[in-house]
């Protein structure tokens, strides 16, 4: 009852009832809304945001911050390009050089923020910049088609609706809460994250969660990463430009804390829902794209301050 | 020139001051003495306007009319100014900007005009006596001479009663002269000074008149040449050393923790540790006393690992070396530390009483890393109920308790982990004396089963009712070790002033 | 605040989103709707005054054409938001639009999304930027493509800035997303133009196809290369951008910018020489040709040809 605390269960419930609103009110404005094709696009939109999401809910909850995912799904996309297009591997043998150069990313960042004892949000915006660089370096500024052998990730497996990339995604998600709720490291996390001075007395090694959570989401993003290469077919060195903001929005959404101490995986994957429902239901319902911006700002504002909110009656 | 009459104040159903009367007059030096939460600050804080006129009982008259703070700022207007231990100048800015700091000097009220703040505050200083350059950044100046910067500003508000808490405790025998000597010029000019501090020998030299606080309460006002050293501290002490402290019953048993000639010293700070030696044996309780400073709970932080580096000394504990190398390693050793702040050090505020308790021994509870929900609802519950926590249960948020509660979770977290020796530092402060008692106990049940306690505490009486042997500390160095036995407060008293070090065979 | 204050807090947000939401500027429904097909146009940034000028053409002959066809218009935060432009086309085809227009913001990494969308029997129509060739074929995409030749437009726009330069002068190329055909072509043309007139190019950078990146990628070359003559930029967006970063400089005799797309905003830029040329590939028609080819694939089950519309260099 520590991840999943008392109340929980309704914040679940609130969240579930945004999502369930957003759906009705999309289904109300536009025809053709509540259709499969509109699940489906919402479905084949998600795993990556969702992946890392719950990497970034684990970093969160340590008080720490990564701004570079969106250009490590850039690079690591990128490495999976070049690993199958140009050496002609294998999709499993580009799966691990994407999550390996994700880890090794991550694990940088991790290490320089808390060894050098420099804010995550600094650290991260130095890596966003590298990270975006190296994959113009590796891709030479051009995008690579890969083709089928990916795009499968992405496609529904016969009978069953989903595709590979959405399975593992929702894996990700219960395996990420069950860290959160029922391992020592997830205790850690939370601890380090609500006081690390009382972390650290309680006999806490309050550098290694800390290293973990940045390591953890890097490995993460690079799955991701192949996920967004599975929707695009190719390596872009472009992709997952301002997909940080997503993916930081959804958890906030999701009700964790930016000051850390507070999160919960299973909420985030609700927020990751519920922006992305909120993305496909203003297209199909017509909004202009400065339209889009204003209300999805606006959604994040008041969603974060309902929670606070509640938190404080 | 001022009069305090019958204040009482109350939080929620501890009295902090009960029915205290109290005046100054202009050109006197009026010194306010007392333990720790003797009443002194809260005295302090109705005066200052820090608690507002209604939040109390009783009533201020400032030369002869009634005068009644609403918030800090009236009783600034009154010309009433308090130099805080913790000094609030900012150290980015320069003396001069300090000086004039919400009232800058300005030209047409809009640009900030330097030349002329900085003629303005050498004029100031200039006519106290203190020479500094006014355009020296803050931040290169001594701790002396930055609480010169705040008495000068707090004077440039044209104020005429000057409050100093304690302002000699961080300072160097040849500024405490300097400041001394200035205080006495302001009092030949008229102004009226409250002066608190410890250092009885100094109140000998400087003040005109003294009043003893004591649990919310005056015990004595006097002239100060009535008021020898040894009369203040048995005013200030007092009370019988009652049936609040149970009797000892453990049995002494070989040394656990052995300290030898331990010195210590940490960058940044102004405190140190210098040749410390001590024994704690298996089922005692070793006291350590010492005022504001001297050292105690950096002694504590330092042998679990988490404050200062060592530059001499030797531990060990149970016959293994200690070498401070961090709490986690400490507590595998099987040494616990309860910090004095509870809310910084002790717990995560948000989290539950569950996850509080059983953060310090996650591996006991846990196989290949997967937390056993079940083996530590098991523990988790019979601390909850060994240590009569009062909550809902051990899903209840920390934060909601009250300081006695909190503080029952802080210990159940250091014992959870099955440690020979626990280090207590102020483990009763700000909590009601039930819950005082009940620790009390606590560690009574410790001794009996074999366990070491080292406590730090700033009360007198619960330093000589709980320890078996007690050792005094000042400016960090022992100053006296005392049994049970030979332990009185005047003897303890005169210890933590450094007065005179005693060294009784109380090994 | 109150409870009963929270709560009309966020009511009145959402009432006020909704309305925004409700005033959506052009997608009538009725029962008319229905019975009209629906065409997706797909841009890229509309912050670009390019696709500012194409929506608008569009907008005008679907008005002019009402009874028709359905429009659908939707763009992308920034040119190289991929990602978002993938979900418009889902979302597209979710809506069920029986055609999509589209202007990649990517020339490779939108075909599998296109695909998925012809495979449930979308029509696609390439505008403006152009697919890449061989993924087309790998993919087995079929996708006409209505749309400029960009390699010959910036060629000419390259050969009017050349009468003005000697051989050897120094010059540089500020081009766009690397990843995009059409700024590849259009840098191609660039460099054609030069190598022919002899000028000697210094550099050759990114500029994003934005103002704000194309300004500071010029003013470091104005600084890197004080014999810089002129500076070719792949649309008018990144030449604004350059012709502010000349200014900034005092340069704006010494240093000519061309740009490509002749946008409004460039107009007084031309007219006091600030820039010496761009090319107009008709904005507005290029979707509406797009849109026409789109309905008439529709009506005759034929996919169309690929259809080359004309650039004009316009000078001052």
């Amino acid at each position: 009852m520590f991840g999943l605390k008392r109340g929980s269960a309704a914040d679940l419930l609130v969240l579930l009832a945004v999502w369930a609103g957003l759906l009705l009110l999309f289904g109300q404005l536009s025809a053709g809304f509540l259709s499969p094709a509109t699940l489906g696009s919402v479905a084949n939109r998600i795993p990556a945001l969702l992946l890392v999401a719950t990497g970034m809910t684990l970093l969160m909850v340590t008080g720490g911050i990564d701004l570079s995912v969106g250009s490590l799904v850039g690079f690591c996309g990128t490495v999976v390009g070049v690993v199958m297009v140009d050496w002609g591997w294998t999709l499993p043998a580009a799966v691990a050089c994407s999550i390996a150069v994700g880890l090794l990313l991550g694990s940088v960042s991790g290490l320089v923020s808390v060894k050098l004892r420099l804010p995550s949000f600094i650290v991260t915006l130095g890596m966003l910049e590298v990270a975006r660089g190296l994959a113009f370096l590796a891709a030479h500024s051009r995008t690579k088609y890969i083709g089928d052998t990916i795009e499968s990730l992405g496609t529904p497996i016969a009978g069953l609706v989903v595709s590979p990339a959405f399975l593992c995604a929702l894996l990700a998600v219960a395996l990420g809460q069950a860290l959160l709720s029922y391992t020592v490291l997830g205790r850690q996390l939370v601890a380090v994250g609500a006081n690390i001075e009382a972390a650290r007395i309680s006999g806490i090694a309050v550098d290694r969660p800390r290293i973990a959570a940045h390591a953890l989401l890097g490995a993460l993003t690079g799955v991701a990463a192949v996920f967004n290469c599975s929707r695009l077919g190719s390596a872009d060195p472009n992709a997952g430009v301002g997909f940080e903001l997503s993916v930081i929005a959804a958890v906030v959404v999701g009700g964790t804390s930016l000051l850390g101490g507070r999160g919960s995986v299973a909420k985030s994957f609700l927020g990751v829902l519920i922006v992305a429902t909120l993305e496909a239901g203003l297209v199909q319902a017509g909004a202009s794209e400065p339209l889009k911006r204003v209300v999805t700002g606006v959604v994040i504002v008041v969603a974060v301050l309902a929670d606070t909110w509640r938190r404080r009656d | 020139m001022l009069r305090a009459e019958h204040l009482t104040k109350r939080f929620g159903s501890v009295t902090a001051l009960a029915d205290v009367s109290f005046d100054l007059r202009a050109g006197e030096i009026h010194a306010l003495c007392g333990e720790n939460g003797a009443g002194k600050s809260t005295l302090i804080k109705l005066l200052s306007g820090v608690h507002p006129h209604g939040s109390y009982q009783g009533r201020f008259e400032l030369d002869g009319r009634e005068a009644n703070f609403a918030s800090i700022r009236d009783a600034q207007a009154a010309g009433i100014a308090v130099i805080y231990q913790e000094l609030s100048c900012i150290d980015e800015m320069s003396v001069a900007e300090n000086l004039f700091l919400g009232r800058p000097t300005t030209r047409y009220g809009v640009f900030i005009d330097r030349g002329a703040a900085e003629r303005r505050a050498a004029a100031a200083l200039a006519r106290f006596g203190v020479s500094l350059d006014p355009a020296a950044p803050m931040r290169s100046l001594g701790i002396g001479q930055k609480q010169l910067v705040e008495i000068i500003k707090a004077l440039l508000r044209e104020s005429r009663i000057l409050i100093l808490d304690e302002p000699t405790a961080a300072l160097a025998e040849h500024e405490v002269e300097v400041l001394l000597a200035i205080l006495r010029d302001l009092r030949a000019s008229g102004i009226g000074l409250i002066y608190i501090s410890h250092r009885l020998e100094e109140l000998a030299k400087i003040a005109d008149r003294v009043t003893v606080l004591r649990d919310g309460a005056t015990v004595a006002s006097m002239p100060i040449a009535a008021a020898d050293p040894a009369t203040l501290v048995r005013h200030m002490v007092g009370r019988d050393v009652a049936e609040l402290y149970p009797t000892r019953t453990a049995r002494r048993g070989p040394p656990l923790l052995q300290v030898r000639d331990l010195s210590v010293a940490a960058a940044g700070s102004g405190i140190r540790i210098e040749g410390v030696s001590f024994d704690l044996h298996a089922g005692e309780v070793l006291g350590i006393g010492g005022l504001m400073g001297a050292g105690r709970t950096e002694l504590l932080s330092h042998l679990y690992g988490a404050w200062g580096r060592r530059s001499a000394g030797r531990v060990t504990l149970d016959g293994h070396r200690l070498d401070a190398g961090g709490p986690d390693s400490s507590l595998r050793a099987g040494l616990a530390l309860v910090t004095e702040d509870r809310r910084r050090y002790g717990l995560c505020i948000e989290q539950s009483i569950g996850f509080n308790l059983s953060l310090s021994s996650l591996a006991q509870v846990s196989r290949c890393g997967v937390v056993s929900r079940r083996s530590e609802a098991l523990r988790n519950d019979e601390w909850f109920s060994k240590l009569g926590v009062h909550a809902t249960g051990l899903d209840a948020v920390v934060g909601r308790l009250s300081g006695g509660n909190q503080q029952k979770v802080v210990l159940g977290k250091a014992l959870m982990t099955a440690p020979k020796v626990v280090m207590l530092d102020e483990p009763t402060r700000g909590i009601d004396v039930g819950a005082k008692m009940e620790i009390y106990a606590l560690i009574n049940t410790l001794t009996e089963s074999g366990c070491a306690v080292l406590l730090v505490s700033s009360e007198l009486p619960e330093l000589i009712g709980v320890s078996d042997r007690i050792l005094m500390l000042h400016d960090g160095r022992v100053t006296g070790t005392f049994s049970r036995e030979q332990a009185t407060p005047e003897v303890l008293m005169k210890a933590a002033l450094g007065t005179a070090v005693v060294h009784t065979d109380a090994a | 605040m109150g409870t009963g204050m929270r709560a009309i807090v966020v009511g009145v947000t959402f009432g006020m989103l909704l309305t925004l939401v409700g005033c959506k500027p052009a997608a009538p429904s009725g029962p008319a709707a229905d019975a009209r097909p629906k065409v997706a146009l797909i841009m890229k940034s509309l912050a670009n005054d390019f696709f500012a000028t194409m929506a608008e053409g569009a907008q005008q002959h679907q008005a002019t054409h009402a009874a028709d066809y359905e429009l659908l218009v939707s763009g992308i935060k920034n040119e190289t938001d991929i990602g978002e432009q993938v979900n418009l086309v889902e979302q597209a085809v979710a809506q069920g639009a029986r055609a999509i227009i589209v202007a990649p913001a990517d020339s490779k990494a939108l075909v599998p999304a296109l695909r998925r969308a012809q495979s449930q029997g979308v029509l696609i129509v390439n505008i403006d930027n152009r697919l890449d060739a061989d993924v087309v074929r790998q993919a087995g995409l079929q996708a006409a493509f209505v749309g400029p030749d960009n390699r010959d437009g910036a060629r000419r726009v390259g050969e009017a800035l050349a009468a003005q330069l000697k051989a050897g002068d120094e010059v540089a190329i500020i081009e766009g997303v690397t990843t995009t055909f059409n700024g590849q072509q259009r840098r191609a043309g660039f460099e054609d133009a030069m190598k022919a007139a002899g000028a000697s190019i210094v550099a050759i950078q990114s500029g994003e196809w934005e103002m704000d990146k194309a300004n500071s990628v010029a003013a470091n070359l104005l600084s890197s290369h004080p014999k810089l003559r002129a500076l070719l930029c792949a649309n008018d967006n990144m030449a604004l951008g350059a012709a502010a970063a000349v200014a900034a400089a005092g340069k704006s005799k010494g240093v000519m910018v061309v740009g490509f797309d002749n946008i409004a905003a460039i107009k007084s830029l031309l007219a006091d020489g600030r820039l010496v040329a761009s090319a107009d590939q008709h904005a507005d028609r290029l979707a509406v040709e797009g849109i026409e080819l789109a309905l008439a694939s529709l009506k005759s089950g034929q996919p169309g040809a690929d259809r080359a519309t004309p650039v004009d260099v316009v000078t001052r």
